[in-house]
């Protein structure tokens, strides 16, 4: 007895040696997360929402992950290389994996997961990131630990793809992956094992000490589903939550609470007014610009963000590494505005505006344009809709489309590839809703997505936004800045950013 | 004979439940439809194209004639197969399963909560009508219907669990205890129900003593109360043994009503304090239309309605002695 305390006692201190970190961190310690959402099902493959993918996010790990700069870098695979054609893709994995049964991880892990991704039986929407002008990647093994990709024609956007989960072969294979018991007691790769799912209430994951790049230092993960704002932020005040996202109307207040610690990031996030280019008067270039230049973004940002946001004027973020500031801003002049209203024949334009029940954002947003745009004779009606009806009416798969203009926003993937949402054959089903049309464009979305080269995309999407901008066929409003609380027992975040604090979950720690 | 007759009634109405059902899944299936929207909206994200979301649609079978998805689903459910959820891949039966008992605890005991501190309020002011007990429950009565059910809970929330810190504000059970004992976990839910549970009382509070009190009013003014009076009986024989019984009828009428409640749950107390029950399921399966969820849901609604109303009916006959299922057959 007395020995194995002291072993304990070893380990313990070799541990807080090892980690070095400006405070004694609990070996026990548990860190507690908050999640707005139900978790619905934890299968990567499988997962559509954000919640289930906060918690696949530790359970499993992919071939590649992402950096707190939001760049690519190895994690199952320990390297690749691509073929000089774009089209061959090798990855190299690491060989010391192993699942949380303590099954071997072998690239047979890896075909079998992609395999299954693409069979057209399993209910997974990632199908679509596999899947390039109508061919699909092919996938094979070369040996236990490489395994090649073949791509139909060279597809930048497929190395963040990649990093999507690795299932386990041995567990899954010949069962129905869609409704298999797996997806309710996962088994992974990644820092924290599952361990307890108590549907609606919490998921909880506990430290994997075989982790490959190091045991944790947290010794368990809970996740909290708590649905309700305030309730989340009542909790977080009462130390039953350790951290929470802070709505723009609580943020002056809770930054002054004690214990918690507020941090603020941009996103790869924006919101805009979509304008439906089918609408005769939508057409004329003069009259969007002159919506542009009635929008007054910084009274948006203040009055809705509380200034927790910056205005917008390209379809990209500025953290991302293809963002381009060069872009025509058409900055905030209702003189100019009437007067391209008037050249273009449309002082007296009137049209209705959808925006989706429940965002109280974009709901205020249309009411604050409605008073902007009134200045200069535009009357803008709004539609308020419930989300479902709303995606209903702009994702109709044939044309004409029922609406003249909705307030929105795009969650932007890591890899910069706008094709869906710009390229003219993404209409009329597709996400280019909104009828963009312009051959200049198309050539350098379909350019963009099959050059492989990181610098030689950079120059390629600084000009597409530029002809977008100009274009301007979105209504560009704002980025908004995420704003999250953390207690302050909580230490190893990483540097805040749009990839958020916690990108190395296994260096996070709780203080002792 | 009595016994027989009962027994006759109840299975007549049973067996009304067959067609009943049926009609009702063919309404809420094609009206669910007609909501616009489909499970697949869920998945937007400019990187899945239309044709996968079109491919999962024909999986699930939403690519059929709608009479022919009803059909399908009416043929399984007749043999208790009430299909998988889009969302979550689970049997519905078992989304359900797991919510059930922690609706079922909440509502139910925050119904006995309830009658027993709405009855004896309801009785006493009414027998004491236009005191300060009554007067003053009448004022807490029309502030309790008047509370918006997320502000009470806000406020309780901030006031025991922020303020004093004697309860914990959200959650069914703390995820933090480990290798408790039976005991302790108890205590723990116990712990965690105190918040939902007064702040459902206290809202549901207000109708029922208001009521209670009406209904006992009514039944004091009687001749036959008069009557007992005139024999000399003492008040409390009067007010418990022959006016209670009959002022009962019209809570039974209400407790077999909000049977369906205590299945359906409490969709903003279970929200507020991230309870894990049924009306979060409800509500959160309609907006991401999944189809199945809604389906089971409704089903069971309906049966529990049904049962509820029936229960309701024999109720009656055990509390008051002028209903008697006698001549039920003739009806």
């Amino acid at each position: 007895m007395a020995s194995r305390k002291f072993w304990n006692f070893l380990i313990c201190s070799l541990i807080l040696i090892s980690s070095a970190q400006a405070f004694d961190y609990d070996p026990e310690g548990k860190l507690v997360f908050s999640l707005g959402g139900e978790v619905s099902v934890l299968n990567p493959i499988l997962s559509t929402d954000t919640s289930s993918g906060a918690v696949e996010g530790v359970i499993f790990t992919g071939m590649t992950k992402i950096n707190e700069k939001l760049e690519v870098i190895p994690d199952l695979a320990k390297s690749w290389e691509v073929s000089k054609d774009g089209k061959i893709w090798t990855f190299h994995l690491r060989k010391d994996v192993k699942w949380h049964d303590q099954y071997p991880f072998t690239a047979e892990d890896v075909i079998f997961t992609f395999n299954a991704i693409l069979n057209p039986k399993v209910n997974s929407v990632r199908r679509s990131d596999f899947i390039i002008d109508g061919d699909p990647v092919k996938f094979r093994k070369i040996d236990n630990f490489t395994v090649q990709a073949m791509l139909p024609k060279p597809f930048a956007p497929f190395l963040v793809h990649s990093g999507i989960g690795i299932l386990p072969k041995h567990l899954l294979e010949g069962k129905d992956i869609n409704t298999v018991d797996f997806n309710r007691k996962p088994i992974g790769t990644g820092p924290f094992k599952f361990s307890e799912w108590r549907t609606g209430d919490f998921v909880k994951v506990v430290r994997n000490m075989g982790y490959y790049d190091g045991s944790p230092l947290l010794a368990e993960i809970i996740y909290r589903i708590i649905p309700d704002e305030n309730a989340t932020l009542v909790a977080l005040e009462a130390g039953e939550i350790d951290t929470a996202g802070i709505p723009a109307k609580d943020y002056s207040r809770v930054k002054k609470l004690k214990g918690i610690n507020v941090y603020e990031y941009d996103q790869l996030l924006y919101v805009y007014l979509g304008l439906n280019l089918e609408k005769p008067a939508f057409k004329d270039k003069r009259v969007r610009q002159a919506l542009a230049y009635a929008t007054n973004k910084n009274q948006l940002v203040s009055l809705i963000l509380k200034g927790l946001g910056t205005p917008a004027y390209a379809p990209s973020a500025p953290v991302s590494w293809a963002y381009s500031d060069d872009v025509p801003k058409y900055s905030y002049d209702p003189e100019k505005a009437k007067h391209l209203l008037k050249k273009a024949g449309y002082e007296d334009l009137e049209f209705t505006c959808l925006v989706n029940q429940g965002n109280k954002e974009r709901e205020k947003a249309a009411i604050i344009l409605k008073q902007q745009f009134k200045k200069i004779g535009v009357k803008m009606n709004i539609r308020v809709l419930e989300w479902s009806a709303l995606l209903k009416i702009i994702n109709k798969p044939s044309a004409p489309k029922d609406f003249d203009a909705v307030i929105i926003g795009w969650s932007l993937g890591l890899d910069p590839d706008a094709y869906s949402i710009w390229h003219s054959s993404q209409y009329p089903k597709g996400f280019n809703f909104i009828k963009y049309n312009n051959p200049e464009a198309d050539k350098l979305l379909e350019s963009g997505r099959t050059t492989i080269d990181r610098d030689a995309r950079k120059k390629i999407y600084a000009k597409l936004w530029n002809i977008i901008a100009s274009d301007q066929p979105y209504v560009f409003l704002w980025y908004p800045k995420s704003v999250v609380g953390v207690r302050d027992r909580v230490g190893g975040l990483s540097k805040p950013g749009p990839a958020g604090l916690f990108v190395n979950i296994e260096k996070v720690f709780v203080k002792k | 004979m009595l016994k027989n007759n009962m027994r006759k009634f109840v299975a007549q109405r049973l067996l009304q439940l067959i067609p009943l059902l049926i009609g009702i899944s063919l309404i809420s299936f094609f009206v669910m439809h007609l909501a616009p929207g489909d499970p697949t909206a869920l998945f937007i994200d400019p990187n899945v194209k239309p044709e996968e979301l079109a491919r999962v649609r024909a999986n699930w079978g939403l690519d059929q004639p709608i009479y022919i998805q009803y059909f399908k689903w009416l043929i399984n459910a007749g043999k208790l197969d009430f299909g998988v959820s889009y969302i979550t891949g689970q049997p519905v039966i078992s989304e359900i399963g797991e919510r059930l008992p922690a609706t079922l605890l909440l509502m139910i005991s925050s119904m006995i909560l309830t009658f027993l501190i709405a009855v004896p309020i309801g009785v006493y002011s009414a027998v004491k009508k236009g005191s300060w007990f009554d007067n003053f429950f009448t004022v807490f009565s029309f502030a309790g219907m008047a509370i918006p059910a997320f502000w009470l809970a806000l406020m309780l929330m901030l006031l025991f669990s922020v303020q004093l810190g004697w309860l914990p504000a959200v959650g069914m059970f703390s995820p933090l205890i480990k290798d408790a004992s039976i005991v302790t976990r108890l205590l723990d839910l116990l712990r965690h129900m105190i918040l939902p549970l007064f702040s459902m009382a206290l809202l549901s509070l207000a109708g029922i003593s208001r009521y209670q009190r009406a209904a006992m009013l009514e039944v004091l003014n009687q001749d036959f109360i008069k009557v007992a009076r005139a024999k000399g009986l003492p008040e409390i024989t009067v007010i418990f043994k022959h006016a209670l019984r009959n002022a009962l009828i019209p809570i039974v009428t209400i407790l077999g009503l909000s049977l369906p409640d205590l299945f359906g749950g409490a969709f903003v107390i279970e929200t507020v304090f991230a309870w894990p029950g049924m009306g979060r399921l409800g509500v959160q399966s309609i907006f991401q239309r999944n189809y199945p969820d809604i389906m089971g849901i409704v089903m069971l609604s309906a049966v529990l309605i049904i049962l509820g109303n029936l229960l309701a009916d024999i109720g009656y006959a055990l509390v008051d002695p002028r209903i008697r299922y006698e001549k039920i057959s003739k009806k």
